[in-house]
């Protein structure tokens, strides 16, 4: 439950307050859906479906109506529409009737489940008829489950990207959990987002800088440490020690994190030069001396992403040498690795991955962090999310509503109550008016009058959003230094 | 106490887990760090144009950040205690600084030891110049001031939402004047939609309070939350809206009763302003038939205090606009105002709430006026463009160190790597003037303690976990107002 003074009746857009005059009379049911529709030319087929326990734990569950709430949202939408247009005894009765708790039904695909473009993910209705106007007053809260659900598929897809690489080049997936990592935080919206996207990543990778989305699958999805990280430099803490001391710096690094991996950022001057004089020359022996476990990871931060990382790759193999693996493809030392988390996105990061195998280097050799793309240069419009009402009852009547806007057929709406069905060729569908067995239908009763019904794990959540032909990759929290993973993916 | 200890573990762990590992890797014997944070300049390529330039920022929402996560007491024992396992478990290892956390808890009783000087909120400052910076106050705390990097970067949002909605304020005023001769009702012309559209409920609150430094009308309540606890207004309330219509309100009636359900909504709403969405079937049929005869007695007798808002919702946005205009002027014929351009009678109006984008914008306005439709017409709504579809990179925003001292030396350091200049940063202790004819000068290296420049822009805001400077809202919103010369420059 959200803190005490999170007010439930003020999180939604304002026009809604007005909407328990407009439904046609009579009205006593209002049941709505939510789907990522389809869109001609996106790229994306298949989504995952995460985020929404995080949403009913967090600001849905238990009573969320007071009456300090419904006065406080009385007085502000009087002064906010300079009339009196709240329903002040609709909210009241919840209040009598339910005792503060939302007489609702939702009803989800189970969390982490990869579902296509153009199904019903998850349906809402009102369960006592007093209340039809609670369905799409809560849509607005809803509907912002589009960003989880976003970032996990984004992430899920650079994950194929890079199961694609690293099979190719390697011959297997080890360490492909660690490939991506989070570098997000600071350029996401607030904190709250950093934790829910955050989060999001970690339903495909255990890698991690946005602390915040660790905590909140330890706290809303039951894992203990869903992502790691390492020992890391900044720009700050290798120019405070001055333009011709860069050496220094990078030595103190070495110096301090002399037990596990450490990533050190080496391009606040001359990224080429500090691979070739410093890494490569002045500090070779120290580079040399450190083992799988401690690796160095070099860090470059600008330039073109791919340019840059195989002009560094070729500089650190003509200083260190390197060998081939099992595929035939030139792997670096291992006590050396790269980190490219600069202008990483889907497309360049298959870029350089490409190039880099063009020039014979394995995928193993780098891992990437994502900031902005991963957690922030998305929208809702990315997977075309909607929440639309189809179905409505009237004096008793069922009725199956819709829209089809003649200037947007890709904006047309489902009709009746829904569910999600697999075919008998596998494959997902939605079935619409009413039509499907309840037998068949893959959608859960996840909330019901105040109550959360079901409680997923991001342990369960991960093993349904896995890729296809992955074998799951033991996550556990008791075994050796996890650090040698991080890089090198090598037990 | 729950409240009180939810923020303080949030403290210990609102930054990207690799700044826990800073505090050794500075050189020995270092007692300051400082920074500063710009949206810095792009020097781009000139034969890329870009569409909007966004020349300069609007400076906003440190307060949020300050009020929120940084002032007080922010440790305890037992959060300390708290984020050692967190931090061992995360990094398998333990590399937390549990002695300099203690050190802040015992000697300052967990208020943070650092120094922010900024801008005033609102402040409209071009690109590349310092607008806040940072240093720590303790010589055993050089670590703090690039800890709070993570979370005070955050601050690029608001900025980047409040300037992004002061430039698009920029075009509706150009063309409003040129299509209307004045500017009324200007603050009413671009609506927040973006409540759904962004990635959570702090966003939002964040977002739309941004928004409505330049504008009145929202529908993200959540904004003015925001607005009420972290700056103040002196009116009750800092944005408004109407009643208005969605789909399930129409399509709810079912496909034949689209006119019962305008009807009725309508009859609901006599005395306000009433939006409705009119394309759940067709939304020429909707102009033409429905609100252009059927219920035409209806919509005469409104006063223009509550006129009839027909909102599109889909199709081209340009072309939807221009044909839903032509459709009802029609049916209401429009008059023309002293300017030439045509009016539709008070009683009707037009919101366009889909697809609405700065450049769409821009674009919508230009072939309103071609068409010779004035300005008076229309009001937007734009929700994702508005409070979702920004990044960091869109103004550059950046936090860098610029100044240490070592063994009681200042050190002016930078980065300037060879294949990005963009990426090269200030040095040294900075500071904000005004020259002799007006424009903004960042100072670097100290050399605002010469005054040759007068004082310095920068105010000290926080200090030692106390908020020293504050803004109310209205403070932000004159500061961000737009400026005579702006609108002259802008008419030319």
């Amino acid at each position: 439950m959200e803190a005490a003074d999170f007010n439930f009746l003020l999180a939604t857009d304002s026009y809604k307050i007005t909407h328990y005059k407009q439904y046609p009379p009579g009205v006593s049911k209002v049941y709505s859906y939510f789907e990522c529709r389809r869109k001609k030319g996106s790229p994306f087929n298949e989504v995952v479906f995460f985020g929404l326990q995080y949403l009913l734990k967090k600001y849905l569950t238990g009573p969320v109506v007071t009456e300090e709430k419904i006065q406080e949202a009385k007085l502000f939408y009087q002064m906010h529409f300079r009339q009196a247009v709240f329903d002040e005894e609709g909210w009241r009765k919840i209040l009598e009737k339910h005792d503060g708790r939302l007489p609702i039904r939702i009803k989800a695909v189970p969390e982490g489940r990869i579902v296509p473009r153009g199904n019903v993910l998850f349906t809402v209705e009102n369960t006592d008829p007093s209340f039809y106007w609670l369905t799409n007053y809560i849509e607005t809260m809803l509907v912002q489950m589009w960003y989880p659900i976003t970032v996990a598929t984004i992430s899920r897809e650079f994950k194929k990207i890079l199961a694609k690489h690293l099979k190719a080049t390697t011959g297997s997936l080890e360490g492909l959990d660690f490939r991506l990592h989070d570098f997000g935080y600071r350029g996401v919206s607030s904190q709250e987002s950093a934790a829910l996207g955050g989060a999001a990543h970690l339903v495909n990778f255990c890698s991690t800088d946005t602390v915040a989305g660790v905590l909140m699958a330890q706290r809303y999805y039951g894992c203990p440490m869903a992502g790691f990280s390492i020992p890391a430099a900044e720009h700050s803490t290798i120019i405070s020690w001055g333009r011709n001391r860069e050496k220094d710096a990078f030595e103190r690094l070495l110096d301090q994190f002399s037990s596990g991996p450490v990533a050190v950022v080496s391009d606040s001057y001359n990224i080429f030069n500090a691979c070739k004089h410093i890494w490569g020359d002045k500090l070779k022996e120290r580079v040399m001396e450190r083992s799988e476990d401690s690796c160095l990871v070099i860090r470059p931060d600008s330039g073109d992403p791919a340019e840059t990382l195989i002009e560094v790759m070729r500089i650190l193999e003509e200083c260190f040498g390197c060998s081939l693996n099992s595929m035939g493809f030139k792997v670096l030392p291992s006590y050396l690795r790269i980190i490219q988390g600069d202008g990483i996105d889907l497309r360049s990061v298959n870029q350089i991955l490409e190039k880099l195998s063009d020039k014979g280097w394995s995928a193993e050799n780098v891992v990437f962090g994502c900031g902005s793309a991963l957690l922030q240069k998305l929208n809702r419009d990315t997977l075309s999310c909607a929440f639309k009402c189809s179905y409505v009852e009237t004096n008793g009547k069922g009725m199956d509503v819709y829209k089809q806007p003649v200037t947007d057929p890709s904006k047309r709406s489902k009709r009746g109550r829904l569910s999600l069905r697999r075919n008998s060729a596998g494959f997902l569908e939605t079935v619409e008016s009413g039509a499907g067995k309840p037998e068949e239908d893959l959608l859960v009763t996840v909330f019901e009058n105040g109550c959360l019904m079901q409680n997923y794990t991001l342990e369960e959540i991960r093993k349904n959003a896995r890729l296809q032909d992955d074998e799951p990759t033991p996550i556990s929290h008791n075994q050796e230094p996890l650090n040698q993973r991080i890089i090198n993916g090598v037990h | 106490f729950h409240r009180l200890s939810r923020r303080l573990h949030q403290c210990l762990q609102l930054r990207g887990s690799y700044l826990v590992t800073h505090y050794k890797q500075y050189p020995p014997n270092t007692s300051k760090v400082y920074s500063y944070f710009e949206c810095r300049e792009r020097r781009t390529d000139p034969t890329k144009t870009r569409k909007v330039k966004y020349d300069q920022t609007v400076f906003y929402g440190l307060q949020y950040i300050l009020h929120k996560y940084l002032k007080g007491k922010v440790v305890t024992p037992e959060k300390i205690q708290e984020a050692k396992e967190v931090y061992k478990e995360h990094f398998q290892d333990d590399v937390f600084n549990t002695k300099g956390w203690n050190y802040i808890l015992e000697k300052y009783n967990g208020h943070l030891p650092i120094e922010i000087k900024a801008v005033p909120e609102g402040s409209v400052i071009p690109r590349g110049n310092v607008l806040f910076t940072v240093e720590s106050t303790d010589p055993e705390c050089y670590w703090l001031t690039n800890w709070v990097e993570t979370i005070l970067v955050q601050s690029w949002y608001p900025i980047t939402v409040a300037t992004n909605s002061r430039e698009q304020k920029k075009i509706l005023a150009k063309y409003l004047l040129e299509t209307s001769g004045n500017l009324e009702k200007l603050e009413y012309k671009l609506h927040d939609f973006g409540y759904r559209g962004v990635s959570s409920q702090e966003t939002a609150g964040i977002g739309a309070s941004a928004h409505l430094v330049n504008f009145k009308g929202t529908d993200t309540v959540a904004g003015i939350g925001v607005i009420k606890k972290y700056y103040g207004t002196k009116d009750p309330v800092p944005g408004f809206s109407v009643p208005a219509a969605e789909h399930s309100t129409i399509t709810a009636w079912g496909k034949d009763h689209e006119k019962d359900a305008f009807e009725h909504i309508i009859k609901q709403f006599p005395n306000v302003p009433v939006s409705i969405v009119s394309d759940s079937y067709d939304i020429y049929n909707a102009c033409e038939k429905i609100w252009g005869e059927d219920l035409r007695g209806l919509i005469e007798t409104r006063s223009a205090d509550a006129p009839l808002v027909v909102r599109p919702d889909s199709g081209n946005p340009l072309d939807t606009v221009l044909k839903v205009l032509e459709i009802l002027g029609k049916k209401f014929p429009p008059k023309e105002n002293s300017k030439g351009f045509k009016v539709l009678p008070p009683y009707i109006r037009v919101i366009q709430g889909d697809g609405v984008d700065i450049n769409t914008l821009q674009e919508i306005v230009e072939g309103m006026k071609q068409h010779r439709w004035s300005i008076e017409n229309i009001s937007f709504g734009s929700g994702g463009a508005l409070l979702q579809k920004l990044t960091r990179d869109l103004l550059n925003c950046s936090f860098k160190c610029s100044y240490v001292v070592t063994n009681g030396l200042g050190v002016n350091v930078f980065k300037d790597p060879v294949a990005d200049p963009n990426k090269r940063s200030k040095k040294g202790r900075l500071s904000l003037h005004r020259t002799q004819s007006g424009d903004f000068v960042t100072l670097e290296e100290g050399k605002g303690d010469l005054e040759e420049y007068g004082e310095d822009l920068l105010h000290t805001v926080f200090r030692n976990g106390k908020i020293v400077k504050t803004y109310t809202f209205d403070d932000v919103r004159d500061n961000a107002k737009l400026k005579d010369s702006e609108l002259e420059e802008l008419l030319h």
